[in-house]
């Protein structure tokens, strides 16, 4: 229903021609890979092979060797620091952890990018907080403790909920719900699902969790031999697996659970 | 945010956030414009704050929140436009929503489900009795510093007891490199801070006795302070800022990660491996430099003797010799091991009580040090005071 209203053929993210080292390691040759407007990708691949690396020099936090990257149709190696600045408000990151901070209460953390971005009253920050504590599912509690106090899971909400602060347009999630429990996992699927037709978000995750690739995502794209070597829906890349590592992975054991 | 529609560019005047409220027959029309963002939140909120809630003359006027002119809406518009919903509804007027896109329903709806929730308040107190609050809190803090300190110390001591009955689980290494870390390579500063302040002392007491000819005299008060306060104070100080420190961040830092319960899953236990070898090296590494810096206090004392007073060598030691007794450089030295362990208890502890975040670790490591120093001073006025009450 809101997908569809909100997925057009726009692209939001667009890498050309990617290339990375570390030392003797060759991470990517050429690597090319679009993100349109609306939908929810997976990258996947095996370990090694950058997924998180991409996630990291797309958010600009590691600087890539060759290639572009094309963010709302702006090329990110060319803006300047306010511009830079004015892009980063319009995603948000969830880390594996939640990366939040450990000093302050969730509270506080979800109000850091508003109060970095935006002047606003604190009346209204409390009430924005507390909505975005709710849309994530975690109970109004847990708005006042700080992360040490909190599960592994509620961590996870409350990084997301930090991400969504100023609701971005693209959020990008790394291994949302890898050390989640089954249940738990599926929620967090639901719950992306939700906001992304709730908030018309677009959605990139790295993601290892077959149960997530075949209930949310849109499409995948998977890495191997330093490049994006496929990318489509998922039931597409089941059905017909053409590379030896996308076989062994959407048709082995545990891809036929998921989609028993 | 969601746009009305995906791909029209925008114009910049479009983009202006407005609203207008008119009364169309029984209806009370609130009539949305622009961008309803958490960019324009400040601006919108004064604004819906100024505006009058219409109060229904009859029951069957209604009230409607038109949003079929709004080009963008996020989260903080939908609330906006929600609690402004939620305002006329209190009054008694029916409010609905009309003019919206499926994804604006589907976000209105909600934010409006989501902003039900009890919001649970942080307990405010007054300023007056949050200080009295926190007094009584540190209060209570220091009679648990001191309870958890004492039954630290009979932990320690219970490991040591079993290090004894069984030496080969005494972790040599760690203790070497201990020793090295706290000792050895703290001569240096300590050797330099007690030349210093050896020759300042001298200096001092110089200019005050030379007003009675007794400039000689100088030389006793240096040999009997030095030995006696100076030198184990001042090691002490410096140990405890330096080693104290160290001790709660090397272990904090394992407790923060969970090392130390990983340790004791494996059947390690920290007491043994993480605090013993240190405290074990404090105690034999303080009287060491308690030495060192003894002898240094009294050549920086003996360099200004012979450079201020005219004194030669061969004189300075030879008053020296004269005055300071065996029993003053025991009254000294018997401090530097209890010292010591104050250092290493106090480091050990607060390691051991760090919690999860970052902050904790900051905390923990300051207050290592503030207690560790406080302490050994105290200890050393208490000692002071019991070794001239013994007439030493």
């Amino acid at each position: 229903m809101g997908r569809d209203l909100v997925k057009t053929a726009e692209t939001i993210i667009s890498v050309r021609g990617l290339a990375k080292r570390f030392g003797t390691k060759q991470i990517w040759t050429d690597l090319n890979l679009d993100v349109m407007r609306g939908e929810i990708l997976a990258v996947v691949g095996g370990s090694g092979q950058g997924k998180s690396v991409l996630l990291r020099v797309i958010t600009g936090l590691v600087q890539p060797d060759a290639g572009s990257i094309q963010i709302f149709g702006k090329d990110v190696n060319t803006l300047t620091a306010e511009e830079t600045i004015d892009m980063e408000s319009r995603w948000g990151v969830s880390f594996q952890d939640g990366a939040l901070f450990s000093s302050l209460t969730v509270l506080q953390n979800i109000q850091v990018p508003m109060r970095e971005h935006l002047d606003l009253p604190q009346a209204i920050m409390d009430e924005l907080a507390f909505l975005k504590i709710a849309m994530v599912g975690l109970r109004p509690e847990a708005a006042h403790n700080y992360p040490s106090e909190l599960s592994g899971g509620m961590r996870k909400r409350a990084g997301l909920a930090r991400a969504l602060s100023l609701d971005p347009e693209i959020v990008f999630l790394d291994e949302p719900t890898a050390g989640l429990d089954p249940i738990g996992a599926s929620d967090f699927d639901n719950l992306i699902r939700k906001l992304q037709q709730t908030l018309g978000l677009t959605v990139y995750m790295v993601t290892h969790d077959l149960d997530s690739i075949f209930t949310v995502c849109d499409r995948v794209a998977v890495l191997a031999d330093q490049t994006v070597v496929r990318t489509g829906p998922p039931e597409e890349l089941r059905k017909k697996p053409d590379h030896p590592w996308i076989r062994d992975y959407f048709c082995g054991e545990r891809a036929r659970a998921a989609t028993a | 945010m969601l746009k009305r529609d995906q791909g029209v560019v925008l114009p910049t005047s479009v983009k202006v956030p407005g609203f207008r409220v008119e009364l169309e027959g029984t209806v009370f029309r609130l009539e949305a414009t622009g961008s309803w963002t958490v960019h324009q939140a400040t601006k919108l909120d004064s604004a819906l704050k100024r505006l009058q809630v219409p109060i229904p003359p009859t029951p069957d006027f209604t009230g409607e929140m038109d949003v079929s002119n709004i080009a963008e809406l996020d989260t903080a518009g939908a609330w906006l436009l929600q609690s402004t919903a939620e305002r006329w509804r209190d009054t008694g007027l029916v409010t609905r929503f009309s003019g919206a896109t499926k994804g604006f329903a589907i976000l209105i709806e909600e934010v409006e489900r989501r902003s039900q929730a009890e919001k649970p308040q942080t307990a405010g107190e007054g300023g007056v009795s949050r200080l009295f609050a926190d007094l009584a809190r540190t209060m209570a803090g220091v009679w648990q510093d001191a309870r958890q300190m004492t039954g630290f110390l009979g932990a320690v001591t219970d490991t040591f007891g079993r290090i004894i009955k069984h030496p080969s689980r005494f972790r040599m290494l760690s203790f070497i490199h201990h020793v090295d870390h706290a000792g050895l390579r703290a001569v240096a500063i300590i050797s330099l801070i007690c030349l210093l302040i050896g020759a300042v002392v001298m200096q001092q007491a110089a200019v005050q006795l030379q007003a009675f000819g007794a400039e000689i005299f100088s030389v006793n008060m240096l040999g009997i302070l030095a030995l006696r306060e100076v030198g184990v104070l001042l090691t002490a100080i410096m140990v405890a800022g330096r080693s104290a420190s160290a001790f709660t961040a090397e272990i904090g830092s394992m407790k923060m990660r969970e090392e130390i319960d990983a340790m004791r899953t494996l059947g390690i236990d920290p007491m043994e491996t993480l605090v013993a070898p240190r405290i074990l090296a404090l105690i034999v590494a303080l009287p060491l430099l308690t030495f060192i810096g003894d002898i240094m206090c009294l050549i920086g004392g003996g360099l200004m003797a012979i450079a201020y007073l005219g004194l030669d060598i061969a004189t300075y030691v030879d008053v020296l010799h004269s005055v300071v007794d065996f029993r003053h450089f025991m009254a000294g030295m018997v401090k530097a091991p209890f010292a010591a362990l104050i250092i290493g208890l106090v480091g050990c502890l607060e390691g051991l009580k760090v919690e999860g975040s970052a902050d904790s670790l900051g905390f923990h490591v300051t207050s290592a040090v503030v207690k560790a120093i406080f302490l050994v001073i105290v200890f050393d006025a208490i000692f002071a005071m019991f070794l001239s009450a013994i007439g030493i």
